[in-house]
Formats: C-alpha cells, sequence, structure tokens
C-alpha cells in the first residue's frame, strides 16, 4: 500500500492551480527590486576604501554605544555589529563583500524572517481548506481511502512545495546575483559560528568554512524554519476550514511575532514561541538573536515541537470531526 | 425480499447540540434495487447520507455496506460504495477526465472486489466507458467550470461509478435540472439498476419524482422514518392513489 498516487493528485491540485507560478512570480520581484537597490548604494559606497569605510561604522557606532541612549534591543544589537565588523577588520576581511553566491546566503538570511514564512503559508493555509470551500472534502473523504492516508498526501505535497520554493528562491537569487555582482565565489572562505552570549558576542567560537558550505547549512535552516511555519498553516487550515481565516491568523502571529522583539525584548518567555525562533538562519550566520539565549539547537528544537504538536492535533481533528456544511 | 441486503442502517440517531435532526432511523437496501428516501427539506435526509457515507459520525446506531461496518471498516465498506453528496462538487479548475483520473487514482489501493470483477484495467481503464455511459465524452477536456449543472451530475455519477460499486447514494439528484435534465437521470438509474444490478439508493423532496423510479421507499419526516416499503405496497396499505397522499396521511396532513 503506498500513498502515492494520491501525493500525486495532491501536487497535481497544487500546480493546476498555478500557485507555483504565483510564489515563482513573488520571488523574481521581490529579488530583482532587493538586487537592484543595493546595488544603487554600493555604487555610492564603492568610491571609498571598505576598511575606511568599516572602521568608520565601527566608531559611530562606539560613540553611540558610549552615549548609552536608545532601546535596549538596539544598544545590543549594536554591540553585536561592532564585535563582528571588528573581527573581520582584524583578520582583513570585507564585511560587506558582495558576489553571486554571497548574495545567495544574504537572500536566505533576510527571507527567513519574512518570506519564506509567507510563501510557505500560500501553500499551507489552503491545502486543506480549498477542499472545504469547493465542497470537494465529500468526495475526498467518501472513497475507500482512510481519512489519515488522505491528510498523509497532502502534507507530502506541501512539505514538496516548500522545499521547491526554498530552492526556487536559492536559484533566482542566484540568477540576479549574479547579474549584479558575478557568478563567482562560492570558495570563498567565510566566517561562521559567531554565538551569541548574553550581551556580547562570542567570537571565540568563529571559524572560516568555504562559501558554499556555509550556503548548504543556511538554507537548510531557512527550509526547517519556513517548514515548521507550513506544518501551523497545515493547522489552521484543518481547524478553520477556510483559507482567507486561516491565512489571516497565521500573517497575524508571524507580524505580531516579528515585532515583539522589539516591544518586548525583555520578556524572556517569548523565547519559546515559534515566531521568535523563526530566522535562526541569521542568527546562525552572525546576526544577533531576537533574545539573548537563543542558539541554533534550541531553536531547532522549539520549532520542531510546535512543528510536531501542529501536526498530531491537524491528524487527530481531520480523523474526528464531521464534515457537514 | 428474498435479495441481498447491500446497505442496512440501525437505529441511526444524530443530534446537533440541543437539535436532534435523525432520531432511530432504521432501514435495509437490496441488491439492485432503486431505494427512494423522502422526506421535506430539512427532514433529516441529508444528514443521514452524511452518515451512511461516513462524513459524520452517528451518536447511536449501526450502519453495514455489504455486511462491513462502516465504522470500523470504513475503507472496506466505502470500496462498494458510489456517492453523490448535496451536489456534485467535482474541481472546478481541473477537466472532466483529470477528475475523474483523480478519483480513479485514490482506488488505486481499494480493497474493491467489483473492480476485480470488471477486469484488470483498474478505475481508470473504465473512464471511456463511463465517459459514454453518461453522455460526456465530447466535453471530457474541458474544464469543469465550463459544465452545465446537468454535466456535473452526470460527471459526479460517472465519478461514483469508477470503483464499480454495488451501491449508488444520491442526494437530491433532481435538484435544479431542468425536465430533460430530469430525465435524462431517471433514464441512467433505471438502467444501473436493471442492467448492472447496481442498487441505488436516492433522496428527494419532489414525491412524484421519484415515485416513477424507486421500487421501495422510506418517508421521513423529523427525523423519523415514517414508512418504508414496496412503492406499491405503500399506496394499497393506505388506500392511495400517489406517494403525495401516503405522504399526507403519514405526516398527518402536513403540506411537503
Amino acid at each position: 500500500m503506498t500513498i502515492l498516487p494520491l501525493v500525486e493528485n495532491e501536487v497535481l491540485k497544487l500546480l493546476k492551480r498555478r500557485r507555483f507560478r504565483v510564489v515563482l512570480l513573488i520571488l523574481i520581484a521581490l529579488i530583482g527590486i532587493i538586487v537592484f537597490g543595493q546595488s544603487r548604494i554600493r555604487e555610492r559606497d564603492r568610491s571609498v576604501d571598505w576598511r575606511v569605510h568599516t572602521q568608520e561604522r565601527v566608531a559611530r557606532m562606539q560613540s553611540w554605544l558610549r552615549s548609552g541612549r536608545g532601546p535596549t534591543t538596539g544598544l545590543r544589537w549594536t554591540r553585536f555589529e561592532v564585535a563582528r565588523l571588528q573581527y573581520h577588520l582584524d583578520r582583513n576581511m570585507d564585511p560587506d563583500a558582495m558576489s553571486g553566491p554571497l548574495f545567495v546566503r544574504a537572500f536566505a538570511n533576510v527571507s527567513s524572517h519574512l518570506l519564506f514564512p509567507l510563501l510557505a503559508l500560500i501553500f499551507a493555509s489552503d491545502i486543506v481548506s480549498s477542499e472545504f470551500a469547493q465542497g470537494s472534502i465529500k468526495l475526498l473523504l467518501t472513497r475507500p481511502v482512510s481519512r489519515t492516508r488522505v491528510l498523509a498526501s497532502k502534507l507530502v505535497a506541501l512539505v514538496l512545495a516548500v522545499t521547491l520554493t526554498v530552492l526556487l528562491g536559492g536559484l533566482v537569487a542566484y540568477g540576479f546575483g549574479s547579474l549584479a555582482y558575478g557568478l563567482k565565489g562560492w570558495g570563498a572562505p567565510i566566517l561562521t559560528g559567531f554565538r551569541a552570549g548574553g550581551d556580547t558576542l562570542d567570537v571565540s567560537t568563529v571559524r572560516a568554512v568555504t562559501l558554499w558550505q556555509d550556503v548548504v547549512v543556511v538554507y537548510g535552516l531557512a527550509w526547517f524554519s519556513a517548514l515548521a511555519v507550513g506544518m501551523l498553516g497545515f493547522l489552521t487550515s484543518v481547524l478553520l476550514r477556510s483559507t482567507a481565516a486561516a491565512m489571516g491568523t497565521m500573517f497575524a502571529a508571524l507580524i505580531a511575532g516579528s515585532i515583539l522583539p522589539f516591544v518586548a525584548a525583555t520578556w524572556e518567555t517569548q523565547k519559546y514561541l515559534f515566531v521568535t525562533n523563526l530566522p535562526l538562519p541569521d542568527y546562525y550566520s552572525g546576526a544577533p538573536p531576537p533574545i539573548p539565549g537563543i542558539t541554533v539547537g534550541f531553536s531547532v528544537v522549539v520549532l520542531a515541537a510546535w512543528a510536531a504538536a501542529a501536526l498530531v492535533v491537524a491528524f487527530a481533528v481531520f480523523a474526528r470531526r464531521d464534515v457537514l456544511a | 425480499m428474498s435479495a441481498e441486503v447491500v446497505l442496512s442502517a440501525e437505529n441511526l440517531t444524530k443530534s446537533f447540540g440541543r437539535r436532534t435532526a435523525v432520531a432511530d432511523v432504521s432501514f435495509e437496501v437490496y441488491a439492485g434495487e432503486v431505494f427512494g428516501f423522502l422526506g421535506p427539506n430539512g427532514a433529516g435526509k441529508t444528514t443521514t447520507i452524511r452518515m451512511l457515507v461516513g462524513l459524520a459520525r452517528p451518536d447511536r446506531g449501526r450502519i453495514r455496506i455489504r455486511g462491513f461496518d462502516l465504522s470500523r471498516d470504513f475503507t472496506r465498506a466505502m470500496a462498494h460504495v458510489g456517492s453523490i453528496v448535496e451536489s456534485p462538487d467535482l474541481y472546478d479548475y481541473l477537466t472532466g477526465r483529470e477528475n475523474l483520473e483523480h478519483f480513479a487514482r485514490m482506488l488505486t489501493d481499494a480493497p474493491s472486489p467489483g473492480l476485480r470483477s470488471a477486469g484488470g484495467a483498474g478505475a481508470a481503464g473504465r473512464i471511456p466507458e463511463l465517459a459514454k455511459l453518461v453522455s460526456l465524452e465530447e466535453r471530457l477536456e474541458d474544464r469543469v467550470a465550463t459544465y452545465s449543472l446537468g454535466m456535473r451530475q452526470r460527471l459526479g455519477i460517472a465519478q461514483a461509478l469508477l470503483g464499480a460499486p454495488d451501491l449508488l447514494i444520491l442526494d437530491e439528484p433532481a435538484n435544479g435540472l431542468d425536465p430533460a435534465g430530469i430525465r435524462e437521470i431517471r433514464r441512467l438509474v433505471r438502467l444501473l439498476s436493471t442492467e448492472r444490478g447496481i442498487a441505488v439508493f436516492v433522496s428527494s423532496h419532489l414525491l412524484a419524482e421519484v415515485e416513477q423510479m424507486c421500487d421501495r421507499v422510506a418517508i421521513i419526516h423529523r427525523g423519523r422514518t415514517l414508512a418504508v416499503g414496496p412503492v406499491r405496497q405503500l399506496l394499497v396499505e393506505r388506500q392511495a392513489s400517489s406517494l403525495e397522499e401516503v405522504f399526507l396521511e403519514v405526516t398527518g396532513g402536513e403540506t411537503v
């Protein structure tokens, strides 16, 4: 017994409704704009030597830190940034160097906050509820196939869709990135392993790896966090049976979660919320985590727990609930 | 009736909050017959049908299809059933053929004795034959969004027949159809029961409509079955000239 024919059905339905085309268009439009905007800024900065430029930035941030005025989160973030820049300066590496491959990595870091989760939700929030909206759920669940299998096939299709989305994102980023900054640079050394202590950036564990190795890890993490959001969207889709309601709920949660660290920086319990842990590729690459004490391992565990709980509830509810309306 | 029982419902009861939608409904459907499930709108017909096809769980009672208990042996029971609940809601954005292929794929692993005896081609292999049966060959490559209600109804029947079922459940199949569409459905139902030996369970609130095509009927009102039996026997017993009169008599004069 295999669920492959059922998965084939689900993938077919995703394709026929042009979901992938929408996602691809969003990626192309967005990455195009980012690359264009960035290349304009870099145009301006190129006249200055990067060492001088970076030293100026460090000096500016340090004087701001000395004044001690400003929001706690901002100050903390600045301390991290100073440490990171200083570390690069000490090793004579341009922290803002750009190449096609570096842009691919930067794109995943930025996208893990909101873009990949939102794209995952485009698939997740509709994969179950659209069957209710269309009424086809009545046919789907009156075939000699258990409800668990039906839902499992949808889950597999969702995992495939999210995986493809993250890969497409990387490809489109490489396309635009190499146009603007050149194709080469996959073998360049990159610093990784920054660890956030409570208040400072721990550079003792930093090491250099080749860029492509780092890109693999960063995309793996971005994929993982997008998938976790996908599972929660899947659950809301099962519970609410309406695509609009499921999407609205999840978007609200994501946006609230991305604001939370700034408005309630000292509330430590938020590190157990799933939204707080989504940008894990970003702080893997040296950005300060939203809340002190969050590590990549911690986030992976928290996200996995949320995803697993969402799936347990989704399957339990889907298998039991009456289909009326 | 010595014929084989295909579907048996025993003491089905279902409440929503305080409202009892279906109370103690029992009946049997025999192989090859057309069984009418009649009653006004809101009598509990659709709720009963949702329980028969496993969409809703009865609070009490038992459903058996070809001897398989629906709640314990769902897949084996459903392998014998094809159904249209409320309206034929297939996928608008797929063509007729893609819809049939979609639901044929769901039968890949189905423990369907009917399919096995129908030949080795499997459910997908039956698509041309079924399209011909429901007169949709010409429009099979068009998207369902462009179909009329009558065509959707027929595509729904083709879908329901993919697994070579012993029992076809149609919920208000005449609803919203023009006279020609109703005639077509009636022809199909008769053909399926007499030539293929498929038991057809048809619900309707249009008594006259169903009277001509049913062998036996159950009359349901306010969630209870008031009469079950062969059409002719009910007419004779109640000295009535039509099912409508029988209905008026058993419900105590309330109009349909």
